[in-house]
């Protein structure tokens, strides 16, 4: 199988790496930190996708059992993993912002490149 | 497999990414954040994991994308300061 | 060195990262296979018996609650550990002396959006019951319905401001159901202690099989509960000690 090809079945992995890295330019280059935090949030969804995208199975059902009968379910365990990750990342997000609030109020400022200046 | 679906999602979630990062006004740049957030919800549905496209629908684009308007409106709108 | 030259340097080394990315992903096995090795270890045991062992139909919360869950109860610990974060940075509100955004701001709220909010929160509630209490037959459960109610408090709060949500939730009711979802599952955990199980132990053996089912069913529902009023209320504090505006 070439490289293209099997770039097209993995395509999901390709969006998800493009995803990650569009996510760690927005935290490297950005000097405001809400923008670089809405970078860091694009970031764990990219992850997010990668890992269920892994437990995908073509023409899967989703994993609810209702009969007996045998069908080819998707994988559900990184589905009940990214669903303890998905509410732990918005922990952090209100974590971060609250602070963000703080420290606007005490600097007057959320650029990083100015708040090098207070010490 | 509906693949042209999912491949439309999917390079809509790069454009939307972009989109974040080049957006100057904060409060815009929240709201392409939360159709981020939407269209991974579908995609998940797409991916036959409900449970997750019902967590993102409500956290992802609900609670986050207030969270961040809320602290874009109790400090600054603008990217420079 | 200027700014946009160091910005055009990260540009190129950002895409030589996602060039080292791609020769991975190719590398990785093919999306969507059955035989791939992430679908053949643990997965086809929790396919089969998830239904008996897990004791729940949606294999996702059975896993969640059951195999897993020294890493659920670890994450409803996380989120309470979010708040009192949050609450250790900004203070809480105090109904007597802070206003909300909403209160403040110069901008009537339209009498379309007030309507609609006030027509659609109880049903959304009454959705988020359902999502929780049938979270372990269809898709839901603790955290996807206590994030719809947290929500749909939000909308309520933005819409008519902090006062009139709080006088509905008030603090001396938040603070107990803050903490339900780490109680409700110590507390589920320590049923089978008292027979001399291991900790988070569902499935009691010494009762007929009908009683067992019932036990862990009502276990399961209880944590369900607890889990979902306490994301709920969790996400609601959250937010009232984020919007809250003192009026000095």
């Amino acid at each position: 199988m070439t490289f293209l090809s099997k770039l097209g079945t993995n395509f999901n992995y390709v969006i998800s790496t493009l995803l990650f890295v569009i996510g760690l330019y927005t935290i490297i280059t950005k000097p405001n930190l809400i923008k670089k935090f809405m970078g860091l949030n694009i970031m764990e969804t990219s992850v997010f996708l990668a890992i269920v995208s892994i437990g995908a199975v073509r023409d899967g059902k989703a994993p609810i059992v209702e009969s007996a009968t045998k069908v080819q379910y998707v994988n559900p365990l990184p589905q009940a993993l990214i669903l303890t990750g998905i509410v732990v990342a918005v922990s952090t997000t209100a974590l971060a912002l609250s602070l963000m609030i703080k420290l606007y109020e005490q600097c007057g400022t959320l650029n990083a490149d100015k708040l090098k200046e207070f010490e | 497999m509906v693949w042209h679906l999912d491949l439309v999602l999917l390079l809509f979630l790069v454009a939307t990414a972009i989109g974040v990062y080049r957006t100057k006004d904060l409060l815009g740049a929240a709201i392409i954040f939360s159709a981020y957030s939407l269209t991974m919800a579908i995609v998940w549905q797409q991916l036959s994991a409900p449970d997750l496209a019902l967590t993102e629908a409500a956290v992802g684009a609900g609670v986050t994308t207030v969270l961040f308007l809320i602290t874009i409106s109790r400090t600054t709108r603008r990217e420079d300061d | 060195m200027n700014k946009k030259v160091q910005n055009y340097f990260v540009l190129i080394v950002m895409l030589l990262c996602w060039a080292v990315f791609l020769f991975a992903v190719a590398e990785m096995p093919l999306m969507g296979d059955p035989g791939n090795i992430t679908n053949t270890h643990v997965v086809p045991r929790y396919l089969e018996k998830g239904v008996e062992e897990g004791g729940a139909p949606n294999i996702v919360t059975g896993i969640i609650l059951n195999y897993r869950g020294y890493d659920t109860s670890g994450e409803v610990t996380v989120i309470f550990t979010a708040l009192i974060g949050v609450l250790a940075v900004l203070k809480r509100e105090n109904i007597k002396k802070d206003k909300s955004l909403v209160e403040i701001s110069p901008v009537k709220t339209s009498v379309i959006v007030t309507t609609v909010v006030k027509f659609l929160t109880p049903l959304i509630i009454l959705f988020a019951i359902y999502m929780i209490l049938h979270g372990d037959v269809s898709p839901g459960g603790g955290f996807q319905g206590g994030a719809i109610t947290g929500g749909s408090i939000i909308a309520f709060t933005l819409t008519f401001g902090l006062l009139a949500t709080m006088r509905k939730f008030r603090l001396s009711i938040r603070i107990p159901l803050e903490s339900s979802a780490v109680l409700a599952f110590i507390a589920s955990g320590l049923v089978a202690m008292f027979f001399g199980l291991p900790f988070l132990t569902f499935l009691i053996p010494g009762f007929g099989f009908h009683t067992q089912e019932l036990i862990r069913h009502a276990l399961f529902i209880i944590i369900e509960i607890g889990i979902g009023v306490a994301t709920g209320i969790i996400f609601a504090s959250i937010f009232a000690a984020m919007g809250k505006v003192s009026k000095e």
